[in-house]
């Protein structure tokens, strides 16, 4: 599914060679690749060796390991074999630290009523914490004929549904237990036909109808585990299996039964854990197209008749419809606070308005303080938010530094991101309540009333860890329209905000009172392209810093170091004994304004519309950054 | 693929599938290893389909009656899947 594969690691059997690895090396490293790798596991054999794998990491002593024992009993009209050992690897991957075992007790093929019935059968006498029950489905059919009268088909099913749900009751008022009960498959075969929607006497109608009075009548200790919605969403013909059935009564598909096997992983895991609580935000890209602070209030995507700007308000309404149900909303997002409220006050088009929004960050601090910050404002543990970027190094920061945050990657193309963090089952109340509803504004009180500072995280381990390469070019035919087009598009990274025509850009090539480069920029998620533009005027032995600007993509990574070490290596190149910078203010380049003094520059003049600082080449000392220098300026190779 | 291939190939899905080194021969049989039991032999199946991707009748794989016959019971769908 489309939507999925950009949620899941591409090819999750990369997971299961990385446990096979650590298990080689005996690494206690094992238990969060285990986790990780049994989380995203699509095909059957690809569970059950991981299982394999960690009963041999168990055997062979690997620390790290159980945190928790969880007693599970499985019972049903089907064989429960190997489907226990799947449900049994989800369970374990629902842990947070290590993992989660289970005491497990199976019943006999097809004797459920039984075991349930006998007061003195051994799944009490086991202690079962949760009981897991797959009813028979063969059993679940209309005695009579099509053609009854619906009232008759109606109560029959009633009654199906009220019996299952006794046994619920015994086995639960016996034992103390949750029940977690599966309900049928839908009947995937094409007879009798499109007439079986107008009878309720049809398996398809039968089986949906008895589904639905489960579920309506499920008391608090009973939870359905959706089979139906499951092979439905999946394509029931693939969920059932004939031959598996015959040989083994397996009563799934391999690979359905993985699915199944998570979904209960999921409702134990929602039995010993909170849901999530907080949504935060990043802006641009992510709740509308473009950057707010380059492309101004007229220049963002969101709404309209552009499939683009659609796409991003489906993704608004989509968030909204969580907060509607008590998921609280929170912005944290790199900008300038003016810039980013702006299309909340103003925009027509945007479907979340600041009165939505509990905690609103937008600074330019890393988003992993701003998310430490939020958590406190809303009084709230890191581990009940969730917080959604479009950029993978963003991702990767919070990933690091607070890992009791879940990410939600929303990847390049909008049109996947609504139904992204619909998928993303991080929201899903058990029940809604009163309270639920009322909890956004809530939250938006506390944040009211709290303010809190930030504390230090360790920036150069992040640093270091994107392994980031650049290359740094004087201008070339090739770069002109890149490099004319950041000059007149950008705002906000930018100490001059100086514009040129490509004409102009292109007689800086060959200008003999000038050096002017172009800066690339890579890291392990790929290649930033382009990202800033420097052009130098030579005046005698003065080097004057004409143009700096930087894309807001890369703020914060070194680059801003390695453009000034560049900048003075090459003004020393060409016999200039000082750098002049110039800032000059504008409404939108507020984040440059200490830039020259951050890199060692003194202030020699100011007025209001322009500061000048100096440096003086013979004192400078090459700042070390993490950024490897793969090709400098006016060098070739 | 002939079958010393084919029992090659098993043997890696007979290491993700049992916790004991368990190596393939020609004669080897579900009697020969102690945890190699109706239940596991579920696995080894599904298992033995994914890798070679080929998908057994009802019942056949049941009647063979070691891992040289299942492994020319393989060669024979690999060989029917080629021809489709």
């Amino acid at each position: 599914m489309s939507s999925e594969a950009v949620v899941l690691p591409a090819g999750s059997r990369a997971g299961l060679e990385e446990v096979r690895e650590l298990f080689a090396q005996r690494s206690s490293e094992i238990w969060p690749a285990l986790r990780a790798a049994t989380r995203t596991a699509v095909d059957f054999t690809e569970v059950l060796s991981l299982a394999n794998l960690k009963k041999k990491a168990v055997r062979a002593g690997i620390s790290g390991g159980a945190d928790k024992t969880i007693r599970l009993a499985v019972i049903g009209g089907s064989s429960l074999y190997p489907l226990h050992e799947l449900v049994q690897q989800m369970i374990g991957a629902g842990s947070s630290v290590g993992w989660w075992e289970t005491e497990l007790w199976k019943g006999d093929y097809d004797n459920y009523i039984a075991e349930i019935l006998d007061p003195e059968s051994e799944l009490y006498t086991f202690k079962p914490e949760i009981i897991f029950l797959i009813p028979s489905n063969q059993r679940c059919f209309y005695s009579g004929s099509m053609t009854d009268a619906a009232e008759l088909q109606r109560s029959e099913a009633s009654k199906t549904a009220e019996e299952l749900l006794s046994l619920c009751q015994v086995a639960h008022e016996r034992s103390g237990a949750e029940i977690i009960v599966s309900n049928f498959l839908p009947a995937a075969e094409f007879d009798p036909g499109p007439f079986r929607v107008k009878t309720l006497g049809s398996n398809w109608s039968f089986r949906k109808l008895v589904n639905l009075e489960l579920g309506l009548k499920a008391p608090s200790y009973a939870h359905i585990c959706d089979a139906e919605f499951l092979a439905t969403r999946r394509g029931a013909a693939s969920s059932h299996d004939p031959r598996a059935w015959f040989e083994t009564k397996q009563l799934y598909s391999s690979d359905f039964a993985v699915e199944i096997a998570r979904e209960v992983g999921s409702i134990v895991t929602s039995l010993h854990r909170s849901s999530k609580k907080v949504l935060a935000l990043d802006l641009d890209n992510t709740l509308w197209g473009g950057v707010i602070g380059d492309d101004g209030m007229s220049g963002i995507e969101i709404g309209g008749t552009h499939p683009r700007g659609e796409a991003f308000k489906q993704f608004q309404l989509a968030i909204l419809s969580l907060a509607k149900r008590g998921v609280v909303l929170a912005v944290c997002s790199k900008n300038d606070y003016k810039n980013a409220a702006e299309p909340f006050e103003k925009h027509p088009e945007m479907i979340l308005r600041l009165k939505d929004i509990a905690c609103f960050r937008a600074n330019w601090e890393p988003k992993s303080e701003n998310l430490r910050h939020i958590a406190q404002e809303l009084n709230l543990g890191l581990d009940s938010i969730v917080f959604v970027d479009d950029n993978p190094a963003e991702i990767e920061i919070v990933n690091q530094f607070v890992p009791e945050i879940e990410t939600i990657w929303l990847g390049p193309d909008p049109a996947e991101y609504a139904s992204q963090l619909l998928n993303s089952r991080f929201f899903e109340p058990r029940a809604i309540t009163a309270d639920d509803l009322k909890r956004g504004a809530q939250y938006q009180q506390q944040a009211a009333r709290a303010q809190a500072m930030s504390s230090g995280t360790d920036m150069e381990a992040y640093l270091s860890s994107l392994e980031m390469h650049s290359i740094i070019s004087e201008f070339t035919a090739v770069d002109v329209p890149r490099i004319s087009q950041l000059i007149n598009k950008s705002n906000q990274f930018n100490v001059t905000t100086r514009r040129r025509t490509e004409a102009e850009v292109e007689g800086l090539l060959t200008s003999p009172n000038h050096y002017a480069f172009s800066v690339r920029l890579a890291d392990k998620f790929g290649d930033n392209g382009l990202i800033s533009v420097v052009i130098v005027r030579v005046e005698g032995q003065t080097a004057i810093v004409d143009t700096w600007l930087m894309s807001c993509r890369v703020l914060k990574r070194q680059m801003e170091e390695e453009v000034v070490n560049e900048i003075v290596r090459l003004a020393r190149q060409r016999g200039c004994i000082s750098v002049i910078g110039h800032y000059i203010p504008t409404e939108k380049n507020g984040m440059v304004r200490d830039l020259f003094p951050r890199m060692g520059f003194s202030l020699v003049g100011e007025t209001d519309d322009l500061a000048t600082y100096q440096l003086t080449t013979e004192d400078f000392e090459p700042r070390k950054t993490h950024i490897q220098i793969d090709r400098r300026a006016y060098e070739s190779n | 693929m002939n079958q010393t291939e084919i029992l090659a190939k098993m043997q890696t899905v007979f290491d993700d599938v049992f916790l004991d080194d368990v190596k393939v021969t020609p004669e080897l049989s579900a009697d020969d290893v102690e945890e190699w039991d109706s239940l596991l032999q579920i696995s080894l199946v599904l298992g033995v389909e994914k890798a070679f991707n080929v998908r057994f009748r009802v019942g056949e794989v049941e009647a063979t009656k070691n891992l040289g016959e299942f492994a020319d019971l393989i060669q024979r769908r690999m060989n029917e899947g080629a021809k489709v």
